[in-house]
C-alpha cells in the first residue's frame, strides 16, 4: 500500500477528532481551520514518525501547530503559561450539582479557561483520552494531567458559580 | 489520603485512573464519609454534562481529504524558489565567501519542503548512529529542547563538494540547520540572503548554523552547543 493510502486509512479518520481540538484551542473556525491544513500537511510529511495509535500521535502534531499559532498570533493566550499556576490541588469551595446547567453558558465558560486547562479537559472529556495519551500530546507529566484536569473542572464550576460560597470540601480523617 | 490527595483522587477515581489499591481506600473513606460521596456525586455529574452539553466541531468537509498545499503557501513556494533561483545565479556570478553560499542554499533548498529531513526524530540516540552509519565521522547530537530549540530530525547533505550531517532544529517558526563537519573555523557570523550563519569549531567539529532567526537567538543557539 503507497503512504498516501495507508495515510488516508490510518490518520484520516482521526480529522474530527484534530479539527475539534484545535477549534477549541484557537477558539474560532478560520483560525482552526489554518491550523488543521498546516497540521495536517505536517502529519503526512511526518508520517513515518508515526508510532502506536494514531489519534494520539495526531493531536500531540496539532496540539503543536495550535501552540506555535497562539504563541505567534495570541501570545496573551499562553502567558499564562509561563506564570507557574499551583498545580497541587487544595480542597476548594464545594461544587453543586451541574445537572441543569445552561448550554451555551458552560461552551463560553469552557472557553475561558485558561489554554492548558481547556486543553486537558477537551482532551478528557470530549476525545475520552487516557491520562498517558494526554500526557504524551500535552508534553506533561502524568500527575500534572490529574492535576490540571482537577483545576480544569474547579475552574470551570467556579466560572459558572456552581459552587456555594463559603463551606469547604470536608474531609474528616 | 491527605485532604489535598483525596480531592485530585475523586478527579482520578471519576476518570478511571486510580489503581485498585487507591481506590479501595477512597471507595471506604467515601463510604464512611457521606459529603465526600456528594463531591463526588456532584463531580460525575459535572464530567457528564461537559460530555452531554459541550461543542464537539466536526471537520469540514473538505479537510476529510487529503490534505494539499494551499493555492496560497503554492505561490509563496513558488516565490521562494524563483528568489533562490536568481540568488543561485546571482551568487555564481559574483565570487562571495562560497562556504556561507552553500551552506544557505543548503539551507533553502531543504526549508522548500522538497528534503528537510532524512530522519524526523527528537532523540538524539535515533540520530547519532544514523548519522554515524552514513558518513566517516561521528557528529555529536544535542538535546536543547528544554532551551526552546526543538529538534526535527536529521539529514545529510553535500556542500563544497563534501558529505556533512545537518540537525534540524525549530525554533518557534524558523529552522535552523546545524551544519557539522570536521575541521576547524574562527568563530564568526555572517548574514547572507537574509540569513544568518554562525560558526564555530569545538573538539575538531566544524559547527555552522544557517536560520533567518535573529541573530541574537542565533548566537544564544551557537552558545549552547559549544557548551553542552
Amino acid at each position: 500500500m503507497t503512504d498516501r493510502r495507508r495515510f488516508e486509512q490510518v490518520v484520516l479518520p482521526h480529522v474530527d477528532a484534530a479539527y475539534n481540538l484545535a477549534r477549541w484551542l484557537t477558539r474560532n473556525d478560520h483560525d482552526a481551520d489554518d491550523v488543521l491544513q498546516d497540521a495536517m500537511l505536517r502529519a503526512y510529511r511526518f508520517f513515518d514518525t508515526l508510532r502506536g495509535a494514531p489519534r494520539p500521535w495526531l493531536l500531540a502534531i496539532v496540539r503543536n501547530a495550535c501552540f506555535s499559532w497562539l504563541r505567534t498570533n495570541r501570545p496573551a493566550d499562553i502567558e499564562s503559561l509561563d506564570e507557574r499556576m499551583p498545580e497541587d490541588e487544595t480542597p476548594g469551595p464545594e461544587i453543586l450539582a451541574a445537572r441543569g446547567v445552561d448550554r451555551r453558558r458552560l461552551n463560553e465558560a469552557i472557553a475561558a479557561l485558561p489554554v492548558q486547562f481547556r486543553e486537558a479537559l477537551v482532551l478528557r472529556e470530549l476525545e475520552d483520552l487516557s491520562y498517558k495519551d494526554i500526557a504524551r500530546i500535552a508534553e506533561i507529566p502524568i500527575g500534572t494531567v490529574m492535576s490540571r484536569l482537577a483545576r480544569a473542572r474547579r475552574l470551570l464550576a467556579e466560572s459558572m458559580r456552581l459552587v456555594s460560597a463559603a463551606p469547604r470540601l470536608r474531609i474528616h480523617k | 489520603m491527605k485532604p489535598e490527595d483525596t480531592a485530585t483522587s475523586l478527579h482520578a477515581y471519576l476518570d478511571g485512573e486510580l489503581d485498585a489499591a487507591k481506590s479501595r481506600e477512597l471507595e471506604a473513606e467515601m463510604a464512611a464519609d457521606p459529603a465526600l460521596r456528594a463531591s463526588y456525586e456532584r463531580l460525575r455529574e459535572l464530567s457528564a454534562a461537559i460530555r452531554e452539553k459541550a461543542d464537539y466541531y466536526p471537520a469540514p468537509a473538505r479537510r476529510t481529504r487529503m490534505p494539499k498545499p494551499s493555492f496560497g503557501l503554492a505561490i509563496a513556494f513558488a516565490l521562494i524558489a524563483a528568489i533562490a533561483f536568481a540568488g543561485g545565479v546571482f551568487t555564481t556570478l559574483l565570487p562571495r565567501s562560497s562556504e556561507d553560499e552553500a551552506l544557505v542554499a543548503s539551507h533553502v533548498r531543504a526549508a522548500l519542503g522538497a528534503h528537510l529531513i532524512d530522519v524526523a526524530s527528537s532523540d538524539q540516540h535515533t540520530l547519532k548512529p544514523w548519522l554515524s552509519e552514513r558518513l566517516p565521522y561521528s557528529p555529536p547530537v544535542a538535546d536543547l529542547s528544554l532551551e526552546g530549540f526543538e529538534l526535527l530530525g536529521a539529514r545529510l547533505d553535500y556542500v563544497g563538494g563534501q558529505r556533512v550531517a545537518a540537525l534540524v532544529y525549530k525554533r518557534r517558526q524558523h529552522v535552523v540547520d546545524v551544519f557539522i563537519s570536521p575541521g576547524g573555523t574562527s568563530g564568526a557570523i555572517s548574514t547572507r540572503d537574509g540569513f544568518n550563519v554562525q560558526r564555530f569549531a569545538r573538539d575538531g567539529m566544524r559547527y555552522s548554523l544557517v536560520s533567518d532567526l535573529n541573530r541574537n537567538e542565533l548566537n544564544d543557539m551557537a552558545r549552547l552547543l559549544e557548551t553542552h
